[in-house]
């Protein structure tokens, strides 16, 4: 063990009776979009139906999530986080160099390895790499780091730090050729990558992933364990000619290749529009998330090897039996279908177990879908299935919602919620869940480029068994977070954390223990203890 | 798609009219029209494929209509060409042009269309009717082109009060409203063997598509029952049943399925949603033919009406036969009584399997083209070269018929039976549309 960090006992007691029931608890959000200081709306005409997006990340240092909303036809507006502890979600609005027009959404992340963070625009038009000045100011680096912006309609973006790079590579998902005004399906523009310039700094030119289907979201993730994350990619079949899903092998120095019906990869055709992983199971190998249109998926590896050798990338949808397909309005009187978009993993009542979050709203006044599409807050129980309580927690919002970010904005240990909705303000809850269970939230630094140790697994072993979480850059509806890693422990004490870092093995074990925040530096003995300033 | 023409057309007179009423404003408008017709199929393969209520029977409905809609254009103002009111079922006398009046057919089968069109994909996507504008300001500038004011004054008139009539006509026709993109939100299924159980883990999939589809009204034949088939093989768990037989024919064939095999079963999948859907897929190879032979506008016209007509009907007496016997589809027999480990190359359709919906469409589509264009009648089908599924060469209509029909068994959603009764189902009914008088004695 290398470090302990002090727990509250009173905390700890609480939680532990709470969670003797072996119930889900039922989360609890109070909406404080109004009193917030968020006033931002995303909106404008057709070529801005998909995107939405929200980056929340931490750009002064203080340990608070801030928070970048995309407005689509209108400025982006940035908000720097003025919550203490516990509060009320107070947000200033603050001008940041980042109040692009055109944004679809963005993604925070240390590109050039200075330690302070930059962000990913995407946009309909050029897409901008901003670089982080510190106390959130930034400045445009497409020029000085040969990022190619293009002249897309951006809606999807990855990152990952191939094995041996100190500089990322990015990957742009996008849209069809907005020009097309007879024919824009089937015009469905190149995707690009863009790799480490060899042996430098900055990119080197961009190369296209084709055949490209309009992607909606995409994700680096070691879908495998191999170690080398692959590219996921959730594809809009309203667009694309012949295409499907998408899994892209990344090799190091090798071009990316598609997954074929010969390595195992099933044809799935879908409205792909967001992506999110974990390892539901414990078995090693993380589930995915995939929103759709009148349809959700949750797919689960078909033949999980129990040898140790590598899976094939054959999935199964197991949505139903695990309560996810969230396929029409759960209350209200509408039921026509859903329509699907941001999602995301995380667990809202600290039961230690991960509950999933759905964005929902029409794409535009199409009478076939709902109009009034609550979102989805499903949580998951013991037995592995979920049940909705968005409405019971407070979050089942009927605006026509895109991104999202899920993150404990008031550093109390539980997971908030920003919710970006088209031609409406977005919305902020505060989670205030009563008899929430324990906590814990980690960061990790390690040298060289990759900072934040995008790529990383971090496990979390308690009584309640394991939990796995990767780190990474992209991934939900064009809307991305870093910083703290949450995990809730229940009932328990402390938690034995490891982490395999990007290119490494597991870790020793760290204990943390409960209700703690733990900074974890690849090169240091021990965890440090954080504590928010305010 | 390449066409070659081997025999002479047949039922449809060479392009002769004069497309206006009182005396031509403009040389070429026959063959104008037929372009900017084509034109207009080609907008509506594309929202039959993005639209979500668009199943296949839904889609054969908006093509029955527009088809029709399509040929009363030219009909209205036409000595050769006879109006269809009293031919099919409901329609009554449409309006009548204004003998005082010039008009334009061209102009008149672009305003019908166009409008007619907005309404039957009013619920389409933002995309898709951003498509619709886009393609109404196009075409319209191209049949507007060289025409006097009065003309276009009366024939844009004229074309919006007759898609008026076609749409009244087709409110009721059962057909008009379609919910939760056609499934049921409750449905009653059966538990006896050999009935249809659902297939797919899809929610909404677990009640079948458009359960009461079979009793809409048809359009030239009689009703959904007018051609009727035998049962299909009775539900025996006995090796030696023609139910068993059937199922083991499936098992082997999609076991040792062959690349031609495969490929033949991709091409004809026309999936909802991801393709024209079957009746797409004839409209696209029609289209084709009438573009290869830059056909006028009444030819055009006559086609796509009949086509439209036939495979409306096809689907409705299909659909009233699959709900009829509510048979089981191949992969529940299977999983059940042969392999539980069984996969079908194609995504088994979520509604009863006898007979095969692409059977009675491609039967009842190759029969009308077949009526027009004779039996040897070689083509190219590149409906889905865009979707990298290539290009298919067929000897005849027919040929490509019962190439779609057998695709079925290949891709492992249907038994024998459902093919070859679904393709005798189609010639059936398309007699009715081919029976449709549209010619007057010359």
């Amino acid at each position: 063990m290398r470090t302990i960090v002090i727990a509250s006992a009173a905390l700890l007691l609480t939680a532990r009776a709470a969670f003797a029931a072996g119930t889900p608890v039922v989360p609890a959000f109070v909406e404080e979009t109004k009193d917030s200081g968020i006033g931002s709306v995303y909106t404008g005409e057709w070529q801005y139906m998909v995107g939405g997006g929200a980056a929340a990340f931490d750009c002064n240092g203080d340990g608070f999530g801030d928070v970048l909303i995309a407005g689509g036809g209108m400025p982006a507006t940035f908000y720097v986080n003025k919550s203490v502890k516990g509060g009320q979600l107070k947000f200033a609005k603050q001008q940041s160099g980042l109040e692009f027009d055109a944004m679809t959404g963005a993604y925070p992340l240390d590109i050039d390895g200075d330690g302070i963070m930059d962000v990913v625009v995407l946009r309909v038009g050029e897409n901008i790499v901003m670089r982080g000045k510190g106390d959130c100011r930034f400045t445009r680096a497409n020029e000085a780091w040969g990022f190619a912006g293009g002249d897309g309609w951006s809606t999807a973006y990855a990152a990952t730090w191939e094995q041996g790079n100190q500089w990322p590579t990015i990957a742009i998902g996008n849209y069809i050729d907005r020009t097309q005004e007879l024919e824009p399906w089937g015009s469905c523009t190149p995707n690009v990558m863009q790799r480490p310039r060899p042996g430098g700094r900055g990119f080197a030119a961009p190369i296209e992933l084709k055949p490209s289907h309009c992607p909606l979201s995409m994700l680096f993730t070691d879908w495998n364990n191999s170690g080398t994350p692959d590219l996921r990619m959730a594809n809009d079949r309203e667009y694309y000619e012949g295409g499907q899903e998408q899994l892209w092998q990344m090799r190091p120095g090798q071009p990316p290749r598609l997954y074929t019906k010969a390595d195992g990869w099933a044809y799935l055709r879908i409205w792909g529009m967001g992506i999110a992983g974990y390892d539901l199971d414990g078995d090693g190998f993380q589930e995915y998330a995939i929103t759709s249109m009148a349809d959700n998926k949750l797919q689960t590896l078909k033949e999980p090897p129990q040898d140790g050798s590598p899976p094939r990338p054959t999935y199964k949808d197991v949505a139903w039996p695990k309560g996810v397909t969230a396929h029409r309005p759960f209350t209200g009187g509408d039921l026509k279908p859903s329509t699907a978009w941001h999602t995301d993993f995380q667990d809202v009542n600290n039961d230690g177990l991960a509950d999933l979050f759905i964005a929902k709203g029409n794409v535009s006044e199409m009478p076939d879908f709902a109009m009034k599409d609550p979102n989805n807050l499903l949580v998951q129980g013991k037995d592995g299935k979920f049940i909705e309580m968005a409405d019971k927690a407070g979050v089942a919002s009927t605006g026509t919602s895109r991104g999202a970010a899920l993150a404990d904005f008031n550093l109390d240990g539980l997971i908030d919620m920003l919710v970006v909705n088209r031609n409406a303000p977005a919305q902020i809850w505060r989670n205030v869940t009563q008899g929430a269970g324990n906590w814990i939230e980690v960061k990790l630094r390690e040298p060289g480029g990759n900072v934040n140790a995008i790529g990383a697994m971090v496990e979390v072993k308690t009584e309640l068994g394991r939990q796995t979480r990767e780190v990474v850059s992209g991934g939900g509806h064009v809307s991305g977070q870093s910083g703290w890693v949450h995990f809730g422990i229940g009932g328990a004490r402390t938690a034995q954390v490891r982490v395999r870092w990007p290119g490494g093995d597991w870790s020793k074990p760290y204990a943390v223990n409960a209700n703690q925040f733990a900074i974890f530096d690849r090169t240091a003995e021990t965890a440090t203890a954080w504590q928010p300033p305010r | 798609m390449m066409m070659t023409r081997r025999s002479a057309l047949k039922g449809v007179a060479a392009a002769a009219l004069s497309g206006l009423t009182g005396g031509p404003a403009r040389a070429g408008d026959a063959a104008a029209g037929g372009g900017i017709l084509r034109q207009w199929y080609k907008v509506v393969l594309m929202l039959v494929r993005h639209t979500a209520t668009y199943s296949p029977p839904v889609a054969s409905r908006a093509f029955a209509y527009l088809g029709v809609a399509a040929y009363q254009a030219v009909a209205s103002g036409s000595t050769s060409l006879v109006p269809l009111a009293g031919q099919l079922n409901g329609l009554k006398a449409l309006p009548p042009r204004d003998p005082l009046k010039r008009y334009s057919d061209a102009v008149i089968a672009h305003c019908v269309m166009a409008s007619a069109v907005k309404t039957f994909f009013g619920n389409t996507g933002p995309t898709g009717q951003r498509v619709m504008a886009a393609a109404e300001k196009k075409l319209k500038g191209d049949a507007l082109k060289g025409l006097p004011d009065d003309v276009i004054g009366a024939s844009l008139a004229y074309g919006e009060t007759l898609k008026a009539a076609i749409v009244d006509w087709s409110k009721d026709d059962g057909g008009a409203v379609i919910e939760n993109m056609g499934f049921p939100m409750e449905y009653p299924v059966s538990k006896e063997p050999g009935r249809w159980n659902p297939t797919s883990p899809i929610r909404m999939q677990q009640f079948p598509l458009l359960p009461t589809w079979g009793l809409n009204r048809t359009f030239a034949m009689p009703s959904g029952t007018s051609c009727g088939l035998p049962p299909p093989p009775a539900y025996s768990e006995d090796p030696n049943s023609a139910f068993m037989r059937q199922a083991r024919e499936v098992h082997e064939v999609t076991a040792h399925l062959t690349p031609e095999q495969i490929a033949i079963a991709r091409f004809w999948s026309d999936d909802p949603m991801l393709s024209f859907t079957p009746p797409g897929h004839w409209i696209a190879i029609a289209h084709d033919l009438l573009a290869d032979k830059n056909a006028g506008l009444d030819e055009t016209a006559e086609v796509m009406m009949r086509l439209g007509v036939a495979m409306a009907d096809g689907f409705i007496g299909c659909w009233n036969a699959k709900f009829r016997y509510d048979y089981v589809r191949p992969v529940t027999v299977i999983r059940k009584l042969i392999d539980a480990k069984w996969e079908p190359l194609l995504i088994t359709p979520p509604f009863p399997e006898y007979p095969s919906g692409h059977s009675t469409e491609s039967g009842a589509a190759a029969a009308v083209l077949t009526s027009i264009y004779g039996d040897n009648f070689a083509f190219t089908d590149s409906t889905h070269a865009r979707d990298g599924l290539g290009e298919r060469t067929f000897e005849s209509f027919n040929a490509a018929a019962g190439e779609a029909g057998i695709s079925r068994l290949y891709g492992g959603i249907h038994f024998r039976p459902a093919i070859e009764q679904g393709l005798a189902q189609g010639r059936c009914i398309a007699q009715f549309a081919i029976g449709l008088r549209t010619r007057r004695p010359a």
